[in-house]
């Protein structure tokens, strides 16, 4: 698969605070990149880069293969942006917006009109197409805002945290909405500070802190970078402090915490540590009622790599 | 694609309720309470004349133009004014104590008024002091020119005086007859279509801040479409001027027509000089949005104090043109809201319209420049936040 960005060396400061520090990135044809960090990483500053928004310090830009410019109307025909914040006119119907934006970029009012109806289905948004921004709800709007940026079917998508403040079931279609768009062809650049939007999505991730790369690789690649094999959950209403040092001792394990009547255990590495557990506990009559085991989070990955949480 | 973002742009326009109140509804409500405030002119049963007092010393003597046809506004049976001749000091006095509504006094040749409060006397006596200088100084360029076309003659100066008071009179509307009264209103009327037209620089700041990626969302969507930014800012310039000019002209024919304003034979020009000052006041709005480095809500702001510095100078606000000319001359002669009601006076106070024109063509001058420096800085920008 060739390249559709090539990004080299980016380097971007507002004033003495460097956003993004020597960055240098590949987003290859067809693939979901997402872009992960927390606020202020320099996820949000670097698409703007990337789409010459806005003026770099230093570093090249190619995108299909050409130097991206404010000037690059080609290259612009070819590329969708949704912006985090809602980017829409409050005096136009949902329908009326969605043309508005597609029409900067189709000209022929036939297949415009084509496209908006296909972009209103994407987002579920067919029966509230003749209706005013101010009358949809958070989620709705969300929607309308993703539409107007992929109307004009894309090659390039670059999605900023679409479903920031939006409703599971809303959430929900936006993402199945994207899934959709990569069938259909699309490469897509998604920056999100919600790793399960990531793991769900993605086929690739680079993980962003300081406005530098920290991490990247497929889902499964960076996993491996958290010294962590398993988290098993207990649910343990009473647990007396003889019987809780016992954990420590047992195989695996490298971390035992237990708060609130929740005993949470990490196993740093081995197989079958869930059917352990649950004959340990049997063996030591000790009473539960709930357990899970789970598989490291990129959180834990983050945490790992930068010792705080993705959200802090 | 310059129809279609002009058509968009025309439609959300339409549908901006605070826009369309300033542009629209606002000038009219302001054009229906001046027709009931300056209804009473209108009636010549009540039209009474009221107590001035002329500070008559040797500046006032030396004024012999003016001092003449001041006088002619106290005699006859349309006279406007009771006048009373005396010293400053118990002119100032009479004032205080509310015997006279104003009094006229000279100030090295400048002809000043001074009145306690306003209402519709103080205005008559005001506007009608303002013309009467005015028409004074045509008198003394007319005479001027005539003692200069005939150098190196021997030339009767009185006969040339005699004359030029002669064409003057006879150009002009007679001070005491009922037209006179209407000018008066229409003066006001002048002002107010200054100011609509002024809405222009609201308008156009709005529309830019649409395409500007650093001060609106919408404007990042379309900095990263592949339109030509001059497309977006043409068409929706050429939007937000469609709107004023509509409003604009609807205001002229409202005032004329419903409200019966007297416009005499000026409606064309009226018309011109408004598009051209609604053009200029939209290069204007241009030009601050753009160079503006700071929120909309603060260009909204920045650019309302501009408008309403530029009308105060223009005489909007009570306050006379004449006043502002003498303590900031030159203000009036480039900012764009002086520019438009001195043409829109001259259209009242000059039979020759090289003044008229003369602003037409600095409003003309003024929007290229704005619109010259609007499009460097526009084609150099690029972001360093956004």
């Amino acid at each position: 698969m060739k390249n559709v960005i090539e990004v080299k060396h980016l380097t971007k400061s507002y004033k003495s605070n460097k956003a993004v520090d020597d960055l240098s990135l590949t987003v290859k044809e067809g693939e979901i990149l997402g872009l992960l960090g927390p606020n202020g990483s320099g996820k949000t500053t670097t698409m703007n880069c990337i789409l010459s928004l806005l003026k770099y310090d230093n570093g090249v830009i190619n995108i299909f293969g050409k130097e991206m410019k404010p000037d690059a109307y080609d290259i612009k025909a070819k590329i969708g942006v949704v912006f985090q914040d809602v980017a829409v006119f409050d005096e136009l119907t949902v329908y009326g917006n969605i043309d508005y934006f597609c029409g900067l970029y189709i000209e022929d009012k036939t297949t415009r009109a084509q496209y908006v109806e296909d972009a209103l289905k994407l987002v579920g948004l067919e029966d509230n197409k003749g209706q005013y921004p101010k009358q949809l709800s958070g989620g709705l709007l969300r929607r309308l805002n993703i539409a107007c940026g992929i109307a004009h079917k894309p090659s390039l998508i670059f999605l900023d945290e679409p479903t920031v403040a939006v409703d599971p079931q809303s959430r929900n279609n936006i993402l199945e909405g994207i899934k959709k768009l990569r069938d259909n062809g699309a490469t897509i650049i998604y920056t999100t500070h919600y790793m399960e939007e990531v793991e769900i999505l993605c086929d690739r991730v680079i993980i962003l802190d300081h406005g530098k790369i920290i991490a990247s690789g497929t889902n499964d690649e960076l996993k491996s970078l958290a010294k962590i094999e398993e988290k098993v959950t207990i649910e343990v209403p009473d647990l007396a402090p003889e019987k809780l040092a016992g954990f420590d001792k047992i195989k695996n394990v490298s971390e035992v915490e237990y708060d609130n009547g929740v005993l949470k255990i990490v196993y740093g590495k081995g197989k079958n540590n869930l059917a352990d557990m649950v004959e340990y506990l049997k063996a030591n009559k000790i009473n539960y009622n709930k357990i899970f085991a789970e598989r490291p989070t990129l959180n834990d990955v983050f945490l790992e790599l930068t010792g705080k949480e993705l959200r802090d | 694609m310059f129809w279609h973002s002009y058509k968009y742009a025309l439609k959300t326009l339409l549908k901006n309720r605070m826009l369309v109140f300033w542009t629209l509804v606002f000038p009219f409500l302001l054009a229906m309470m001046f027709h009931l405030a300056f209804s009473r002119l209108h009636d010549y049963d009540v039209f009474e004349p009221f107590n001035v007092a002329v500070v008559k010393d040797e500046a006032y003597e030396n004024e012999k133009v003016f001092s003449e046809a001041f006088k002619s506004l106290s005699e006859g049976d349309n006279k406007l004014f009771n006048i009373e001749y005396t010293d400053k000091d118990d002119a100032e006095k009479k004032l205080e104590d509310g015997e006279i509504e104003g009094y006229v006094y000279v100030v090295d040749g400048k002809k000043k008024v001074k009145i306690k409060e306003n209402g519709t006397n103080q205005t008559v006596l005001t506007m009608t002091t303002e013309q009467i200088s005015q028409s004074a100084k045509m008198i003394d360029d007319i005479a001027m020119r005539e003692v200069a076309k005939n150098a190196g003659r021997e030339v009767d100066v009185a006969a040339i005086y005699r004359n030029a008071v002669k064409t003057v009179t006879e150009a002009e509307p007679n001070i005491k007859d009922e037209s006179h009264v209407m000018n008066i209103v229409s003066v006001e009327f002048y002002t107010l279509i200054a100011m609509a037209c002024m809405q222009g620089a609201m308008l156009s700041c709005e529309m830019m801040n649409r395409c500007m990626p650093n001060i609106t969302n919408r404007g990042k969507r379309v900095a990263i479409a592949p339109t030509r930014k001059g497309v977006i800012v043409a068409s929706n310039l050429l939007a937000g001027y469609t709107l004023l000019f509509a409003a604009v002209m609807a205001l002229i024919f409202f005032t004329r027509f419903v409200l019966g304003v007297e416009y005499g034979d000026n409606i064309p020009f009226i018309c011109l000089l408004a598009a051209v000052g609604g053009l200029t006041a939209t290069m204007m709005g241009m030009f601050l949005s753009v160079i503006l480095k700071t929120r909309e809500s603060a260009k909204n702001i920045i650019i309302v104090i501009v408008t309403m510095v530029g009308s105060l100078f223009a005489g909007m606000f009570g306050v006379t043109k004449m006043f502002f000319d003498e303590l900031a001359p030159g203000v009036n002669k480039v900012s764009p809201v002086g520019l438009i009601t001195d043409g829109l006076y001259s259209l009242y106070y000059y039979d020759d319209m090289t003044r008229f024109y003369i602003n037409v063509i600095s409003l003309v001058i003024i929007s290229l420049l704005f619109f010259i420096f609007s499009i460097r800085s526009l084609r150099r920008q690029r972001y360093d936040s956004i």
